[in-house]
């Protein structure tokens, strides 16, 4: 009840406070008005001066007087009440009409709701991450954990960390070549063009890789306007089953805690593509099944296998 | 269409006992067909020989071998035996007619290869005819296989799938790309492919001489 009658008297104030603020508007607007009439239609020029100036005097002492009073106001109605644990929310309690807008309950209901999603998803992201390099594991499904939302803060690295990691992954490898572009805003899209074999397109969202595209050693990688053309496919089966492998292992890599982790690890994986066209499977032995070469590449251990074989 | 930038070799099938070159051809095809090779089109490579007249050195004349291939429609390929070889236009034919007091036309030389291609996965297969003289001398089959150009990095692989459809007559890696350091298929080069048509049809030449193996 002590609540209510607080409030009461606040919303007093607030009307006051509110006319008061209207008072204000109307008299600097008034100011203005009398500045652009200037000081035509008077008799005489010295006439004219005097009587402007005392006008405008006026008026600047209305809007100061308006201006005080507005700040008296102000300090009537104070600060909201932060005792309620909902904040200014909790004054929806205060609705007399509960039946036609049951507002409050249902806040009630998400509050309670959200505080058990957010003791589960950090029960979750616990168990997750005892799963050391395993974006997917075999027994649950893929894509609840797809997105690293664990530590948001990782997703605004500065350009230049982001630049030093790929670089100095870039010198782990010599065989491969590795070109940062930002075509778009801060987010790095990478080309890494594999000794004679493929080029592989490498869009990144800080560290994290987003998605990624694979053509052939002598397939156009820049579009006509001569910008990296980032959603064309290969126009070969074989890239274009890479490309499928190559997104299957973005989803595998996965450390939140440690991006830069994931990114040589996948490059490491991309590697092993190297000898695409010169291994054989490692399953069946031979070269060709279906007309493609081995394209499947195990994450552990880098073995060539044909899709089929895989299994 | 552009040029093909990867993996190719011109082979050449021997006619099988007992049967014709289109009976021969015909086996080819449904080996292929079986296999899941769709028919995509076909080909024509054609080669002309010149000899070098008015040679002041006395010098044995050198040849001059003229050729198209419907792969590159607007280009015309010239190879000097053994020496250097050049891409042009497809009018350079012209040229040659007013250039006849340097290069006369071996008449009767002209060499035909006519055929179906296939595309199979990233194979592209070309299976053809070859005639001389309007007679038809034997059988070229050319694999190539577009998404890789080292030709020795995928050699292994192209001859398991030659194995498949053309069985005990799978040739080595063509001696054009064992010369070279890196093997490299370089781009918007055909005269690779032109050199081995050229070398199997000089092949084919002997053999009629000899008298074997042409019907």
């Amino acid at each position: 009840m002590a609540d209510a009658v607080s409030v009461g008297v606040n919303l007093d104030a607030f009307s006051h406070a509110i006319s008061g603020i209207q008072a204000l508007r109307s008299s600097v607007s008034r100011v203005f008005e009398s500045l652009k009439d200037g000081m035509k239609n008077r008799d005489s020029l010295e006439g004219r001066e005097k009587l402007f100036l005392a006008e405008f005097q006026d008026h600047l002492q209305a809007v100061n007087r308006d201006l005080s009073e507005l700040e008296r106001l102000s300090g009537l109605v104070g600060r909201p009440s932060e005792s309620h644990p909902l904040h200014n929310s909790g004054l929806l309690s205060l609705d007399p009409v509960q039946d036609k807008t049951p507002l409050y309950s249902q806040l009630l209901q998400a509050y309670k709701w959200s505080n058990k999603l957010q003791y589960h998803a950090g029960l979750a992201s616990s168990l997750l991450n005892q799963q050391s390099l395993k974006r997917s594991a075999n027994q649950m499904g893929a894509s609840a954990k797809r997105r690293p939302k664990v530590q948001p803060s990782t997703l605004v690295l500065p350009p230049h960390y982001v630049d030093d990691v790929i670089s100095r992954i870039g010198r782990m490898f010599p065989d491969m070549n590795i070109e940062l572009f930002r075509p778009n805003g801060t987010s790095a899209v990478l080309l890494v063009t594999l000794g004679k074999v493929l080029k592989a397109i490498v869009v990144m969202r800080s560290l994290f890789i987003d998605r990624t595209i694979v053509r052939g050693f002598n397939e156009n990688i820049y579009s006509d306007d001569g910008k990296l053309d980032l959603w064309t496919k290969s126009q070969y089966q074989v890239f274009q089953k890479v490309t499928d492998h190559a997104t299957t292992a973005l989803l595998h890599y996965q450390l939140p805690q440690m991006p830069d982790v994931v990114v040589r690890s996948f490059m490491t994986w991309l590697r092993s593509y190297m000898k695409l066209f010169q291994a054989s499977c490692q399953r069946c032995g031979r070269f060709l099944q279906e007309g493609l070469p081995p394209t499947w590449r195990d994450f552990r251990t880098l073995e060539a296998s044909h899709d089929t074989c895989r299994m | 269409m552009g040029v093909a930038t990867d993996t190719e070799t011109v082979c050449h099938v021997p006619v099988a006992e007992g049967k014709s070159v289109q009976q021969t051809v015909d086996i080819v095809h449904k080996k292929l067909e079986q296999l899941g090779a769709v028919k995509h089109g076909s080909f024509c490579v054609d080669c002309e020989t010149y000899h070098a007249t008015g040679n002041a050195s006395g010098q044995p004349s050198k040849l001059l071998y003229v050729m198209h291939n419907s792969e590159t429609p607007l280009s015309c390929m010239a190879l000097f035996e053994g020496g250097p070889c050049l891409i042009a236009d497809a009018n350079f034919d012209v040229l040659m007619v007013k250039l006849k007091s340097h290069f006369q036309n071996a008449k009767g030389h002209k060499v035909e290869c006519r055929g179906s291609r296939y595309r199979y996965c990233d194979f592209l297969i070309k299976v053809g005819t070859v005639t001389m003289s309007s007679s038809a001398r034997g059988i070229s089959v050319e694999v190539e296989y577009c998404p890789c150009i080292v030709p020795g990095d995928c050699w292994n692989l192209m001859k398991e799938f030659m194995l498949s459809f053309l069985g005990t007559n799978v040739p080595e890696l063509p001696s054009v790309f064992a010369a070279k350091p890196e093997g490299l298929f370089a781009p918007a080069d055909c005269v690779d492919t032109m050199t081995q048509y050229l070398e199997l049809f000089n092949k084919l030449r002997k053999l009629q001489i000899s008298g074997s193996n042409v019907r």
